[in-house]
């Protein structure tokens, strides 16, 4: 008989989040090369456009909109190399088996990868703005701190979603998944306006690139710290509302996708297809 | 029979090499693009430097419509290089960590007969091929829909020639001292190339003159091969009197300084390269795996 407690149902779905979040967490004291790189790295390329911008003779008020960037690139790439191709990595690691025979399912596997990733990424991001704002001297002024808050965190549930769906789709694949993780880094960058307002792509076109929520949500959090001189794309409160329509839909289509997709890769026998 | 006794001969040292490269330039090529069919390889190799090239564009516009063009073929010049660096040096990094740590097949090439510095340049070399079609690309989409200064009549052809050849030289000398490190490191061995490449944007005016820098990061700049390479791309490919780094400097310096720093990174990546191999075999550690 097993000393451990059998857990169903709710339980059962937290304990294995707490287990999957577990070593994202604590990776962010314990690998420290993991804190330098993914501080650093994020930072020097913030940091290089900054400098575009110094060299088109820009107001200061751009380079805010870098830093802010920067630090929204921070929990994109979290959420394409941790979440979407994370999966990837497991199959290479022999994992993602483990966590096929294990009784609690992908999900709350999933909801574990995201609640560290972004409790990880929180950490770093908080340090890529502060650093980049010392060394450039921004200051900023919330207007409006619950609706901040309020843009922040649906728009993190509506990207987490995003990347749970995207999860599902990679398991399908093999090679495929890196080299797709790799190419919805820069088209991704200029579609969701890191390093300019988003209008300036024109209405339709940023309309249209809203679909990612990271556009939404860093117009939103810009109307908010710069409110007299960004170009918004639509009020903060709809914008809000968009959002959280965007995380109810990514919610619901990555509990869909996962499940279709689960079956597909089980038929087809590419959940341990390696290359 | 004979076939066999022909085939085992040993080459002489300048066609092992050849042969090594070649090999390993058509094994890199397969690595590289066989994942998927050739539409989908194409545009998955222009798509990140155009969505580059265009954010930079988009930062243009939102500053500065009305200005002159100047910017916009420096950012165009130096996206469209850039790629060579990405695939060249990191991808060469990530050639050696691949074989290493996903493919386990360092030991088997490594214990073979074959020049191990000639694969990896092999390597290097089909990493630098993917970089050719995103380059003319982002040349031509800069020239004929953003409208950047790059004509026929102002190209100096030779100069930009010889300019990209010790270029490249100066990447595939950067990607071996980067090998050298990814030798002798292993848990951090996939994040290191990228560290490199992405120092080597903030220091090398690939998007910006290196003027506006602060002057440490200016001087660290002037010792790096591929700031002059930008610069010497920049001045062949597009008009006179554009926005330039080193403004003082006439062409003919700036191919000067690009051909000594390419000579002396190339027999610096070279002893380096020679120590790191020679350490890593000593220390045990050049199979090492750690990422899986």
């Amino acid at each position: 008989m097993s000393d451990i407690p059998k857990a169903t149902g709710f339980t059962r779905v937290l304990r294995a989040s707490r287990g999957r979040s577990y070593p994202r967490i604590i990776g962010l004291l314990r690998e420290r090369s993991w804190v330098f790189y993914d501080t650093v790295l994020p930072l020097l390329g913030t940091i290089a456009f900054v400098y575009v911008y110094k060299a088109l003779g820009a107001p200061d008020r751009f380079v805010g909109y870098v830093i802010m960037g920067g630090a929204a690139m921070g929990f994109w790439m979290n959420v394409m190399w941790s979440m979407a191709a994370q999966f990837y990595w497991d199959k290479q690691g022999g994992n993602l088996e483990l966590y096929l025979v294990s009784p609690c399912g992908l999900v709350p596997i999933l909801l574990g990868m995201s609640v560290g990733g972004f409790a990880n990424t929180l950490m770093r991001t908080v340090a890529i703005v502060l650093v980049g704002s010392v060394l450039f001297h921004v200051t900023y002024v919330i207007h409006q701190l619950p609706v901040f808050i309020a843009v922040f965190a649906v728009g993190i549930i509506a990207l987490y979603g995003l990347g749970v769906t995207f999860a599902s789709l990679f398991l399908l694949w093999g090679r495929e998944a890196w080299h797709m993780a790799n190419l919805l880094m820069e088209p991704v960058f200029l579609g969701t306006g890191f390093y300019f307002p988003v209008r300036a792509l024109g209405f339709w076109v940023a309309l249209g690139t809203s679909i990612i929520p990271l556009t939404l949500a860093l117009d939103a959090l810009r109307q908010l710290l710069f409110p007299e001189t960004h170009p918004a794309l639509l009020p903060v409160r709809i914008e809000l509302a968009i959002l959280g329509g965007l995380a109810v839909l990514f919610v619901f289509t990555a509990r869909f996708s996962l499940r279709k997709m689960e079956f597909l890769a089980r038929r087809e026998g590419r959940l341990s297809l390696r290359f | 029979m004979l076939v066999s006794s022909r085939a085992s001969q040993p080459l002489s040292g300048a066609r092992h090499w050849w042969r090594t490269l070649r090999v390993a330039y058509w094994l890199g090529w397969q690595i590289e693009s066989n994942w998927t069919d050739p539409f989908l390889f194409f545009v998955y190799s222009i798509a990140r430097p155009l969505g580059s090239v265009l954010i930079l564009v988009f930062m243009y516009y939102v500053v500065a419509r009305a200005a002159a063009a100047a910017m916009l073929g420096f950012f165009v010049v130096g996206t469209a290089c850039w790629p060579f660096v990405v695939q060249g040096m990191m991808g060469t990094a990530w050639s050696l960590i691949s074989d290493r740590e996903h493919w386990k097949t360092l030991r088997y090439i490594y214990t073979s007969p074959i020049p191990f510095r000639a694969y990896l340049i092999g390597r290097a070399l089909a990493q630098l091929t993917t970089a050719v079609s995103a380059a003319a690309v982002t040349l031509v989409v800069g020239r004929w829909v953003l409208g950047a200064p790059l004509r026929v009549a102002t190209i100096h052809f030779t100069y930009s020639l010889v300019a990209f050849a010790l270029g490249i030289a100066s990447v595939l000398a950067l990607g071996l001292m980067v090998v050298s490190a990814a030798f002798l490191i292993s848990g951090e061995a996939w994040r290191m190339p990228e560290g490199v490449g992405a120092a080597l944007y903030l220091l090398c005016g690939a998007v910006f003159p290196v003027s506006v820098l602060p002057p440490i990061l200016r001087t660290l700049a002037q010792g790096v091969p591929l700031t002059w390479w930008l610069e010497a791309m920049r001045r062949g490919l597009l008009p006179p009197g554009g926005v330039a780094s080193f403004p003082q400097l006439t062409d003919g310096q700036v191919l000067g300084w690009l051909a000594v720093l390419a000579a002396v990174w190339m027999v610096l990546a070279w002893t380096v390269f020679t120590l790191a191999e020679r350490r890593a075999r000593n220390r045990g550690v050049l199979d090492r795996e750690s990422a899986f």
